[in-house]
């Protein structure tokens, strides 16, 4: 990495980093964490204007920040019927700031970059990852959270500046030279011992809180996912779940999308949009005839946990679940990531999981 | 706060989700579906394989896989066999000559051709499965002499109710191949084979199981009967072939519709080989037959 000017550790007070924050807000659109005003102690990634509402301290946002890549609805095109149709794409072009991205987040970014990257890659994913300008920064883990279990509770990529909170302030790690740029519009300064210390502290902080964890790394999961049966489980979520598809559209790992088209009200134009899907979802799997390769509630969940801890890990070398416990947080029915996972892993220790 | 800006452009690389145009030049009603013959604008020769697929748009209505059911080189144009079952194949089924639909492809692995040199040719087909095959069948009598035996066996519900009446007419003259007809319940009119598409496999059938290789495509329920029989004829699963229909949305390995266990069957198929299946749960169709 070239550093220009600045060495790679900084620190910036809390106050020099909403004057930064401020100044960029004045340049580019900037997405960061901020109160639901409508549910009091919940947060959400959002367009913010003013940086005294950014909230640099939540714990965990309802909706992922993957959305300022992949919105929940985005349109693909516009149509004009005619002869011929004129069809046009359109692309948002302007570069923006994504603040406040925690480690589990980061990693899910580089999840769907994998992913979107494989051939032909997602070109839209891409260029609107080429747009965005990344801050992250560390957090503390709540009573859900387990990304220590899966190795990202320190992941920092892809990021080009990284803050964890000391007693001056941040410390900023540096990954770019945008990142850089962007630290050298800002007053700060070199981190001093003191400042290591605090971060050293942090994370032991970190580190002491995680309450939840799994039982096996990602690597033994994809190995007893693969080689257990565990229909009885799949048969007992499956007793519990309501098919609502919240796990999936909380998920800051999951990527899969419908595609609808619409016209408007001359029905002579409209537009095809992508919106995020889910694979818990009764029709996800339907062809016509009535033939459903996914009809039973048991294959959906069964679905649900392979594809994130077997079948993308064996494509993409990872685990598609970051351990930030949304699903969890979201599900109505009170199904736990977490708890499911350790009792699929215990049944095939002790036995009654194998295949 | 700063403004938005937004590009209206032609990105100047592939697109992922962007169709290109193509007009229909000509309908055919054949019984229940319409065989629709398009050329890309700009003239543009599709460049497809047997046994893969385009993304048809239907501006307004949506965007949906179809088989090619017509095989490279001949012309320019291509063919598609459309049933209408829901919103987008019936407003695809209604289009008139001259209109314009979106065409994203050609996707999917097809049929080893190549792999099928030299080879005899079993070719099963039930229903509207006939419509890839034929795209693989005209491939093989456009390359005759690269091919051992053709054996066509074709399944329909009923006499009316055969595809490509005319193909099938021509085919049955043709001393090149051997045709198989067969349909589930006979009318007055019907003279030929009556019962479903195993009853010739089983007892008309002789083939070399070394020699042959098999391309199967139906209703999920064919494939395992089918197979019974060819193994039953000492074929190897490496050497049966299927193409697998799943709900699919982006055709490209990315929306996650057709996912079967870890594969994507828009990517890694729509063609498989039988032995590749088999282990995988979702595949229904591989199961053995009870
Ligand atoms: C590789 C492949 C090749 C195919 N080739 C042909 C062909 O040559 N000729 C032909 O007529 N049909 C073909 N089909 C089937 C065709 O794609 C579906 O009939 C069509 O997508 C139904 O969409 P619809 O909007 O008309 O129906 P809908 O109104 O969406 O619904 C009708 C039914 O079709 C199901 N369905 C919806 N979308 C899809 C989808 N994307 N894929 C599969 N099922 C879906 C619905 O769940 C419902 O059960 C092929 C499918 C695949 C996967
Ligand atoms: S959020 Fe809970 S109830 Fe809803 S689909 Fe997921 S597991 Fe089932
Ligand atoms: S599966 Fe659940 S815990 Fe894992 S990344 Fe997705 S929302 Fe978070
Ligand atoms: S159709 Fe989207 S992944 Fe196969």
């Amino acid at each position: 990495m070239e550093t220009g000017t600045k060495k790679p550790y900084q620190v910036i007070s809390r106050k020099a980093f909403l004057d930064l924050m401020g100044r960029l807000m004045k340049e580019k659109r900037v997405m960061g964490p901020r109160g639901r005003p409508d549910q009091p102690g919940f947060h959400y990634f959002d367009w913010v204007d003013d940086p005294e509402a950014l909230t640099m301290d939540y714990t965990t946002t309802t909706l992922p920040p993957k959305k300022a890549f992949f919105p929940p609805t985005e349109t693909l095109l516009t149509f004009t019927l005619g002869n011929p149709p004129k069809v046009s794409e359109s692309w948002l072009e302007d570069p923006f700031v994504l603040v406040g991205v925690h480690p589990c987040d980061l990693s899910a970014i580089e999840a769907l970059d994998r992913a979107y990257a494989y051939p032909p890659p997602d070109r839209r994913w891409q260029h609107n990852r080429k747009r965005a300008t990344i801050i992250g920064v560390d957090c503390l883990p709540d009573s859900y959270c387990f990304c220590e279990s899966l190795g990202i509770s320190q992941a920092r990529r892809p990021c080009d500046l990284f803050l964890t909170p000391i007693r001056r302030g941040y410390f900023v790690e540096i990954y770019s030279p945008s990142g850089e740029q962007m630290l050298n519009q800002g007053e700060c300064s070199e981190a001093g011992p003191r400042d290591f210390r605090d971060v050293l502290d942090w994370h032991q902080k970190k580190r002491g809180r995680f309450t939840t964890r799994l039982d096996a790394n990602a690597d033994e999961l994809a190995n007893i996912l693969e080689m257990g049966d565990f229909s009885e489980i799949w048969e007992d979520i499956a007793s519990r779940c309501y098919s609502c598809g919240s796990c999936n559209t909380t998920c800051p790992a999951c990527f899969c999308f419908n595609m609808e088209d619409d016209f408007d009200w001359t029905l002579n134009s409209g537009v095809r949009r992508r919106t995020w899907d889910s694979c818990q979802l009764v029709d996800f799997a339907i062809v016509a005839g009535e033939h459903n390769f996914r009809g039973e509630r048991r294959d959906r969940v069964r679905h649900r946990w392979h594809r994130k801890f077997l079948y993308l890990y064996r494509k993409f070398g990872r685990s598609y679940c970051t351990g930030c416990g949304r699903c969890s947080r979201a599900c109505t029915a009170d199904i736990n990531i977490a708890d499911e996972t350790n009792r699929i892993i215990s049944a095939f220790r002790k036995g009654t999981g194998n295949a | 706060m700063p403004e938005i800006k937004s590009a209206e452009q032609k990105p100047p690389y592939y697109p992922s989700y962007f169709p290109d145009l193509a007009r229909i030049v000509r309908i055919k009603q054949e019984v229940m579906d319409a065989v629709i013959e398009l050329e890309m604008a700009g003239g543009r020769p599709l460049g497809h394989m047997p046994g893969q697929f385009v993304q048809v748009s239907m501006f307004g209505y949506g965007e949906i896989p179809i088989s090619v059911c017509s095989p490279p080189g001949r012309a320019e144009r291509f063919k598609l066999c459309v049933r209408p079952v829901g919103r987008v194949s019936k407003a695809l089924h209604e289009a008139a000559e001259g209109d314009w639909v979106g065409i994203r492809g050609p996707f999917g692995r097809g049929f080893p051709v190549e792999i099928m040199e030299g080879r005899d040719i079993l070719l099963a087909a039930g229903g509207i499965g006939l419509a890839p095959l034929r795209s693989l069948v005209q491939y093989l009598r456009d390359h005759r002499e690269a091919y051992g035996r053709i054996i066509l066996v074709y399944g329909a519900r009923n006499p009316s109710l055969i595809l490509f009446k005319e193909d099938v007419d021509t085919w049955c003259r043709d001393p090149s191949m051997e045709m198989y007809v067969t349909v589930d319940e006979a009318d007055e009119s019907w003279t030929g084979r009556t019962g479903v598409l195993t009853g010739p496999i089983k007892e008309e059938i002789e083939i070399s199981p070394v020699q042959t290789m098999a391309a199967v495509v139906g209703p999920p329920v064919m494939y395992r009967f089918v197979a019974a029989e060819l193994l039953a004829k000492g074929m190897s699963k490496r050497k049966i072939y299927f193409s697998l229909e799943r709900h699919f949305k982006c055709g490209i390995g990315k929306c996650g519709h057709c996912q079967l266990n870890g594969i994507y069957v828009c990517q890694d198929g729509p063609v498989f080989r039988y032995s590749d299946l088999v282990g995988l749960s979702e595949a229904v169709e591989a199961w053995a037959p009870e």
